[in-house]
């Protein structure tokens, strides 16, 4: 019994100091109120939600509030902890620049192939390897931002056509232009998977360090992404092979082609 | 010591407020199979919103409806002052629980199972509308009130950002897998045909809202006509262009 003594006579205190208190309650009902209801009697005025509110937080120590039974709150025994606003704002915008950057990179190897192989027919069969790889990058990246309600891009129309544009007018500058086109792509984008990759592997050191477990989700996505890496690094090494370097204003053209890149995943990355 | 708990339990409450209200605020994000997904709203909240919907067929939109509500959910009048947008906010509840029942108030056969044809992407849309729409048939005759208020200056952008996430979520569940420009197109012309038949249904004294239905039916098949027609008109340009493209090469001009 001494221990509880100041406490109870410290609550008792309260009501008679502070009129307003009750106001309060409603902020933390679990934890001052009911201290609070069982050693005040009832004022004649306020006896009925007095009541009321007494039973609620008895009901809520048990855990059970019966008038939240219509509430949208699901409560899963096990499930992985929410994604934070920043994680899911990452993956929001990453895949959306995803999507679009495979977009332009098919429609940059479709523009490119007729001017390029008439003129340079042996270089068909790599025009087609490079192309069937892309068309493969768009499908799984169309498929993962319907299935994870990602927002496609707005620029969409803008994109296809400027990348139209930039695979067809390089192509027709020639072989060296076409490739050094490639190289530039390329760079740009195997550097932006790098950083998802990096980033989705941080996250997942990060959920084992809390003793979670790391979702298919993300370990399908990080693999997928590595292979996806490689690939367009692939694209890559055939451009330099194929005399990127060689194009006639080779600094202007690539460094043009990187920041038009690099503006677009901006801007891609927001709208 | 009471003190003590008393601001630190305030102050917890008002810091974890945003946290729990900031996923709702913004659009389509990234949407996880294999994680929590944070509830729409905290608990104090849903349930004083959750009691005082019972009360809106009688009260209408109204703070009394909202009083009456915390009352039965066992806090004070005041505690209303939780919710910073007062009637608005029980007009984004109702609008956010009805969405989020709207996976499970619609199920539609798997693929397979069914006999004949498969429903098709525009009647999985079809049923999931006129489902939304007959959910606010209880409180139809308040609806006109509550519209009123979604279009002041202050809570108009808040109610479009709703009526896009409608619009989203009901093309998500009728598997619209479109990743392009139409992904927009579609938002927008169901968005602007159910807020069309919204108010349409404020006026509806059929029985069962057939007349809604038929009302909603029209609109749709206009819609339909003009998209097919729209995209009638973008594969015939892109076939001349690829026509006039390929004879120019045929030839021997350099394109």
């Amino acid at each position: 019994m001494p221990p509880t003594m100041p406490l109870l006579r410290s609550i008792a205190r309260i009501p008679s100091r502070q009129t307003p208190l009750p106001v309060l309650d409603f902020l933390a009902p679990r934890t001052i109120a009911i201290p609070h209801r069982q050693i005040s009697p009832p004022s004649s005025s306020l006896s009925s939600r007095h009541h009321s509110t007494a039973s609620t937080t008895t009901n809520s120590t048990n855990n059970t509030n019966p008038n939240s039974t219509p509430s949208p709150a699901p409560k899963y025994p096990s499930m992985r902890s929410p994604l934070t606003p920043e994680q899911s704002s990452f993956l929001d915008s990453a895949l959306r620049v995803n999507q679009a950057g495979e977009l332009a990179a098919v429609l940059i190897y479709a523009s490119q192939t007729p001017p390029l192989i008439r003129a340079h027919p042996n270089l068909r069969p790599l025009m087609k390897h490079m192309y069937d790889q892309e068309a493969g990058h768009f499908q799984y990246f169309n498929a993962l931002i319907a299935k994870h309600r990602v927002r496609p891009t707005a620029m969409y129309p803008v994109w296809h056509a400027a990348a139209s544009v930039l695979g067809w007018g390089t192509a027709v500058m020639g072989r060296e232009a076409a490739m050094a086109c490639t190289e530039a792509v390329e760079t740009e984008i195997g550097s932006h998977y790098n950083e998802q990759v990096r980033v989705l592997l941080d996250w997942a050191e990060k959920m084992e360090g809390r003793g979670e477990e790391v979702s298919a989700e993300f370990k399908g996505m990080v693999g997928e992404l590595r292979r996806i890496r490689d690939e367009e690094l692939e694209h890559l090494d055939h451009a330099v092979e194929n005399d990127a370097k060689g194009a006639r204003p080779y600094e202007l053209l690539t460094n043009v082609i990187r920041g038009g890149c690099r503006t677009a995943i901006w801007i891609t990355e927001r709208v | 010591m009471a003190p003590i708990r008393l601001s630190k339990s305030v102050f917890g409450t008002l810091r974890v407020k945003p946290n729990h209200t900031l996923p709702i605020r913004q659009r389509c994000l990234y949407h996880s199979y294999e994680h929590d997904q944070p509830p729409p709203f905290p608990e104090a909240e849903s349930s004083i919103l959750s009691a005082a919907m019972r009360h809106v067929p009688d009260h209408g939109f109204t703070n009394a409806a909202l009083k009456f509500g915390a009352r039965d959910a066992g806090y004070l009048d005041v505690s209303t002052n939780l919710l910073p947008r007062g009637v608005f906010d029980l007009i984004n509840y109702h609008l956010v629980t009805q969405r989020l029942a709207l996976k499970d108030s619609v199920q539609f056969p798997t693929e397979g199972q069914v006999e004949g044809k498969a429903m098709g992407v525009g009647a999985k849309v079809r049923a999931l509308t006129l489902a939304r729409l007959r959910a606010n048939g209880p409180i139809i005759h308040r609806w006109q009130e509550a519209l009123a208020i979604m279009a002041q200056p202050t809570y108009a952008p808040a109610s479009v950002a709703e009526l896009a996430r409608l619009a989203d979520e009901i093309w998500f569940l009728a598997a619209d897998t479109s990743v392009d420009s139409s992904w927009y197109t579609k938002r927008a012309s169901l968005s602007a045909l159910y807020a069309a038949s919204d108010v349409f249904m404020t006026q509806d004294t059929s029985k069962d809202f057939i007349e809604t239905e038929q009302f909603f039916d029209a609109r749709l098949k206009d819609v339909s006509r003009m998209g097919s027609f729209m995209g009638a008109v973008g594969e015939w340009v892109g076939y001349t262009g690829h026509s006039a493209v390929n004879v120019l090469r045929s030839k021997g001009v350099r394109i």
